[in-house]
């Protein structure tokens, strides 16, 4: 974290009792994001072989086994700990949005997005795969009905991340002081459209269109990684070009106009 | 399209054209990088619909059949008009004239918004005839495709929209925001022309 501050405010100065680096908290919120995707694709893929997907047309002998599997019930006790970092991560976002100068409608609208599909995409698939490892006795259709509730829910749950990057991607785009680049709220409009991409899961049980196709499964989480990827570093360059005055956690200033603009923010 | 469009426009001024035209990229470069990118998703979409074309072709044929050519035919005639006026109106509006602009961007939109209602009088009986994406794999991309595309076309509406206000609004309106909006309403219209093509047309 090489990122101290590079111009110290002379209000800084005075407030000797401060940590120099008043970006902490955004530091710390950002580093939680490769941590959490790393503990994400770890249990995953070698841990649990959860994905890629297993297809929905598996006979009922594969996916008892693989309800079964105890690798299983470990890697969804490993998710549902550290599920809590998700809203650390879009913490570390929404911060950024807050900043833009567009209505606090949008990052409502992203927070409220992110806690219902976190919930119905993370939460939900954890406890439906944790069970058939949790006690042994279910019968196989119990199972399979698990099974595609756990892959429905993760892969299909999409109206709450479609709201959420609709919101961010316009926030971005209508966004005037400039906080992320414009490209950016365009990329972001295909991440949402992934989302409605992968509405045909619901319908299909093989092929392309199916959660484990090529179309709803492979090509979108193509888009979703890079589209990822570029998110974390736009927002790295966001944070460390935000000027000191302009935290929240900045000291209030005698000046009025200062006061103005971080009673204006904090609302 | 918009040159080729700008070309037939008349009363332009020749040498306010020649001044905006060389050496830049209408529109703002942030809503290029959305056309390539668009055209690079359609075009995975279009090369997979491409290879599972050839692992069923007969299936493919005969479910192609069963689509309403005469819609999809009007469809293209009306996107394509529409696409027109686009190009028409922000000649107009680089040259100055404004109400001109406008009436071309108001008709632009009224043929834009014919297309949505059609695709529901294709969609809709089809359905009823149980012609649904669950069907077969044809019908699921058939769905699929023109239903992002028809989302596209939503967009480009409301983007028209705001287009039309920035027409509307007290002094010089906008140019670079003019010919963004008509960028992407051509990138709708050329998507549009290779759906067509693969979907209705092709044997």
């Amino acid at each position: 974290m090489a990122e101290a501050p590079k111009a110290l405010t002379a209000s800084a100065e005075q407030t000797t009792s401060r940590p120099k680096n008043r970006k902490l908290d955004q530091w710390i919120a950002f580093w939680t994001v490769p941590f959490f995707f790393n503990v994400f694709g770890l249990v995953f893929v070698p841990l649990s072989w959860m994905m890629p997907p297993r297809s929905p047309s598996s006979p009922t002998r594969h996916i008892v086994d693989f309800m079964h599997s105890h690798n299983l019930l470990v890697a969804c006790v490993i998710l549902t700990l550290a599920y809590g970092l998700a809203p650390v991560s879009n913490a570390c976002y929404l911060m950024q949005v807050k900043r833009m100068s567009v209505s606090p409608a949008f990052r409502y609208s992203m927070m409220i997005g992110a806690i219902t599909g976190a919930i119905v995409g993370m939460l939900f698939p954890m406890f439906c795969f944790g069970l058939g490892a949790f006690r042994a006795g279910y019968s196989p259709s119990v199972l399979t009905m698990l099974y595609d509730f756990g892959y429905l829910a993760f892969i299909g749950s999409l109206g709450c991340f479609c709201v959420m990057w609709m919101a961010f991607g316009l926030a971005i785009i209508l966004d005037e002081n400039k906080i992320l680049p414009k490209w950016l709220g365009y990329y972001t409009i295909w991440q949402y459209v992934t989302e409605l991409m992968a509405a045909p899961v619901w319908i299909a049980k093989s092929g392309p269109f199916a959660w484990n196709g090529l179309m709803t499964f492979w090509f979108a989480m193509t888009l979703y990684v890079s589209w990822q990827f570029i998110v974390y570093l736009c927002i790295y360059g966001a944070i460390k070009s935000q000027p000191e005055a302009e935290l929240d956690n900045a000291p209030l200033e005698p000046h009025p106009a200062a006061l103005e603009t971080t009673s204006r923010t904090t609302a | 399209m918009t040159d080729v469009a700008e070309g037939s426009a008349t009363g332009v001024d020749q040498s306010q054209r020649a001044a905006g035209a060389r050496g830049h990229v209408p529109g703002e470069s942030s809503m290029w990088f959305f056309v390539i990118g668009d055209f690079l998703i359609f075009g995975v979409y279009f090369v997979g619909y491409m290879y599972f074309r050839g692992q069923n072709h007969e299936l493919f044929l005969s479910s192609q059949a069963r689509l309403n050519l005469d819609i999809g035919a009007i469809n293209t005639v009306v996107l394509l008009t529409s696409s027109l006026f686009v190009a028409l109106g922000t000649a107009a509006a680089r040259a100055g004239n404004t109400a001109d602009a406008l009436r071309r961007f108001w008709t632009a939109l009224a043929f834009g918004a014919a297309f949505p209602l059609l695709k529901m009088f294709e969609w809709i009986p089809e359905i009823s005839a149980g012609l649904t994406p669950g069907t077969n794999l044809f019908f699921m991309y058939y769905y699929v495709m023109t239903g992002i595309h028809l989302c596209h076309v939503l967009l480009g509406l409301v983007i028209m929209c705001f287009v039309i206000r920035n027409l509307k609004a007290p002094g010089t309106p906008k140019i670079s925001f003019v010919e963004t909006g008509a960028t992407y309403w051509h990138m709708v219209d050329v998507l549009w022309l290779v759906l067509f093509a693969l979907l209705y047309l092709m044997r």
